[in-house]
């Protein structure tokens, strides 16, 4: 992997690293419940009344990065779980269930009070139901109604017109949900959730993203892309586990003006930057070193994800007066916005003109197969855009079958002949 | 011109509120046979062959002039598979496309599920009723209740036929119960009425009785498979076979909700519930020799039951074979080899509890 270019990036690994072991300490000494959640779960509920919470694919990516991802997973097909089922959101649970044939990172997970998963995926309502048996724990699902009014150019409305995003019944059915879950948060922490608390989380959500939102003009607009993509994640997601928080927002902070004065300075990722690529689809957790290998070869700079793209787009909502609705209206469709035509095809495109991109890369995973919905839509919408795209195949999180050598060999053929170098 | 009926991706949509709103239903199914219009637009791996399918005539014009297409939300696959042929259409793709509907029934057990599911069901009802211009009463849809729980009580006679001492293969029967979604149910009543009468003539089939589970089945193939190694399948999990008909809808003051509360009951696809398939197939167990378990590529779901069907297999002692083969395709020879040990073993074993 590349060395760290910021010093927000240091900051923020030692933040999770400390935070994961102050969540063992809370959970083994002092007994205190904690959670495990679905990425796109609303963890500013679970905040608020004192049950932190784990992100599955947080968590996932942590085993993934530390290579024990392979002994867990050879564990889940000597169990007869066959190969064509999602291994990114079951990796988890696979270092759970099988938990003695691989070294979980930091410890491992503590067994939770809660978990609470959107039920997107059809896998979801499995992997989690075993999941919770395996921990003898309580599982709380907020099922996920289908959309059949998706509006254009969703990221313009989810900020100021939020109810028209979302249909009237979809968005009662997720606030009920909601509500339902909040019932079950109060009786496990023994604290009520402080509506006012709500809206004042929210809102500092909202002074969080505005800064991402910047860090992303930043990134658009400099003559050369001065953060790593790598890097980027980094410093963006472990700050959205706890969104809202003071930790966040100073952080969120700290990383804004670090990359405003490499900007200022003219320091660039990749100086002498030729090549401007977006990688389309979760990260590839077991290879982030892919990531900054055409920097020297090809002057190739990995330039935008959806990780910090989607936080100000996906998370800003104005007009607080009833928090729990502009809460359910950015729970309600996360699928629909990163993977589903026409709202992702149409968002990325945006996002590579804003961006100057020059090619694009395209994750066809190989077992997630909700994630690769959508997938064509939006090959053919970046290629009717201008911008050539190659699509790459790999497992996220299982690097089993990753062939490293064959794919840099992809993107250095599709650099030369593609993208003009 | 449009035609009085309307395609549904998976049987789990009312047929009783298609009926009263004045339209047949049709099942899309899968099939062997290419869908290169559909694999243009559609990953590999991720949509089942009888989505393919469905796809494959929104794109060459063969659903033109069907009254709607009502897309259940059955699988990840078929909401998928709304918002693509909505996109077709607003994008051009497909140029002569029927209106598509998504019936947004949720199976889960949230508190707030049946409000959904019944809001839902009018919705559908109101849909297809502004199509045919007929809005059917409360009356109208008892009766097709009524008409439809008698196609369902004669389609439970077919599978008692089936049940502890078998009279009939599953490739005869299977078909027999597929029928219910889209034959009109008097026609069906008076069909499955004579089958009863001369499968009960028949002599009880002596070979190992097989479940059929994982993934459902739309046809018959893996049925004459089995059956060729001298087993008879006397079950299937899924819509189209044993789940068919399943219980009564119950008549009441408001039909709808009665509809809304039997099909998100009793609706089989990728979003039932884990613990009731889980209940299903272990009360199936007690009356069965030996279990099959499909697993085809596209699987996303059914595989992770699998472990702990195993297991209770193991503990029972029951032999079973996992295909991963596509249910379109004929096994290969490597999957009879498996089938004809599983029979072998099911037969000593039926034999030694003979005595």
């Amino acid at each position: 992997m590349a060395d760290k270019q910021l010093a927000a990036t240091v900051a923020e690994s030692a933040f999770q690293k400390q935070w994961f072991a102050d969540l063992r300490r809370r959970v083994f000494d002092e007994r205190q419940p904690y959670a495990l959640l679905q990425a796109d779960v609303p963890f500013e509920l679970f905040d608020l009344v004192d049950v932190p919470a784990v992100s599955n694919q947080w968590w996932a990516s942590i085993v993934a990065a530390k290579r024990q991802a392979p002994q867990f997973l050879d564990a889940m097909d000597a169990d007869g779980l066959h190969g064509d089922l999602c291994r990114y959101c079951s990796l988890g649970y696979a270092s759970t269930r099988y938990r003695s044939a691989g070294d979980a990172p930091w410890g491992g997970l503590p067994t939770p009070r809660l978990l609470c998963a959107r039920l997107t995926c059809d896998c979801i309502h499995r992997v989690f139901e075993l999941w919770a048996d395996a921990f003898g724990a309580e599982l709380f699902e907020i099922d996920h109604p289908g959309a059949g009014d998706l509006p254009p150019r969703w990221w313009e409305l989810g900020r100021h017109r939020w109810r028209e995003l979302v249909e009237p019944h979809r968005l009662a059915f997720v606030v009920a949900t909601l509500e339902k879950l909040v019932e079950r948060l109060e009786v496990i922490s023994g604290r009520r959730l402080d509506r006012e608390a709500l809206r004042d989380r929210l809102e500092k959500v909202n002074q969080q993203e505005e800064i991402f939102d910047a860090v992303r003009r930043l990134i658009a607009t400099a003559p050369e892309c001065p953060v790593r993509m790598t890097e980027q994640i980094t410093n963006v997601m472990a700050t959205q586990w706890v969104r809202g928080s003071e930790w966040a927002l100073a952080h969120a902070r700290a990383f804004h003006d670090e990359v405003q004065q490499r900007v200022e300075a003219g320091v660039a990722a990749c100086p002498g930057e030729r090549v401007r690529l977006m990688w389309i689809g979760v990260g590839l957790w077991h290879d982030s070193g892919f990531y900054t290998a055409f920097e020297s070869s090809h002057r190739a700079v990995f330039v935008w994800s959806m990780y910090l793209a989607f936080g100000p787009d996906g998370y800003i909502r104005y007009g607080l007066d009833d928090p729990m609705a502009a809460l359910a209206s950015r729970t309600a469709s996360f699928n629909e916005y990163l993977h589903n035509p026409p709202w992702a095809a149409e968002w990325i495109v945006h996002q590579a003109l804003e961006h100057r991109i020059d090619g694009a890369l395209v994750l066809r995973p190989r077992s997630m197969k909700p994630a690769g919905t959508g997938r064509l839509f939006i090959e053919r919408a970046l290629e009717d855009a201008g911008i050539p795209v190659l699509p790459i195949a790999a497992d996220v999180v299982d690097a089993r079958e990753w062939d490293a050598d064959g794919a840099r060999a992809a993107v250095r053929s599709f650099l030369e002949t593609r993208v003009g170098q | 011109m449009q035609e009085p009926y309307v395609v549904a991706s998976w049987p789990a949509v009312p047929v009783e509120i298609v009926r009263a709103a004045g339209f047949r239903a049709v099942m899309a199914r899968g099939a062997s046979a290419p869908t290169p219009a559909a694999d243009a637009h559609l990953e590999p791996g991720i949509f089942p062959n009888r989505l393919r399918h469905l796809v494959e005539d929104a794109l060459t014009g063969r659903l033109s002039r069907v009254a709607r297409i009502i897309i259940p939300r059955t699988s990840d696959a078929d909401y998928k598979c709304f918002l693509y042929l909505r996109e077709f259409v607003r994008t051009g793709v497909a140029t002569a496309l029927a209106p598509v509907v998504l019936f947004d029934l949720l199976q889960s057990r949230g508190a707030d599920v049946r409000n959904h599911d019944v809001a839902r069901t009018r919705a559908l009802l109101d849909a297809l009723a502004s199509c045919s211009g007929r809005m059917p009463s409360a009356d109208d849809l008892r009766r097709e209740i009524t008409r439809a729980n008698a196609a369902r009580a004669a389609a439970r006679r077919l599978v008692a036929l089936r049940h502890i001492v078998p009279r009939a293969t599953g490739t005869d029967v299977f078909p027999l119960l597929a029928a219910f979604w889209e034959v009109d149910p008097d026609r069906y009543v008076e069909m499955a009425s004579e089958a009863v009468s001369r499968i009960a003539a028949r002599p009880p089939l002596t070979g190992p009785r097989v479940l059929l589970t994982g993934a459902p089945v739309e046809g018959q193939i893996l049925h004459e498979a089995i059956e060729s190694h001298g087993a008879v399948v006397v079950a299937e999990v899924g819509p189209w076979g044993r789940g068919a008909a399943g219980d009564d809808v119950r008549i009441d003051d408001d039909p709808v909700a009665a509809l809304a509360d039997k099909y998100q009951a009793d609706s089989i696809g990728a979003r039932t519930p884990v613990d009731s398939l889980r209940r299903w197939t272990e009360h199936m167990l007690d009356d069965v020799d030996a279990v099959v378990v499909s697993l085809p590529p596209d699987d996303a779901v059914f595989g992770w039951d699998y472990p702990a069907l195993r297991d209770v297999l193991k503990a029972r002692r029951i032999p079973h074979v996992c295909l991963r083969g596509d249910q379109y395709q004929a096994p290969t020879a490597a999957d009879h080899v498996q089938l004809g040990a599983m029979v072998s073993a099911a037969s000593q074993m039926q034999e030694a509890r003979r005595g």
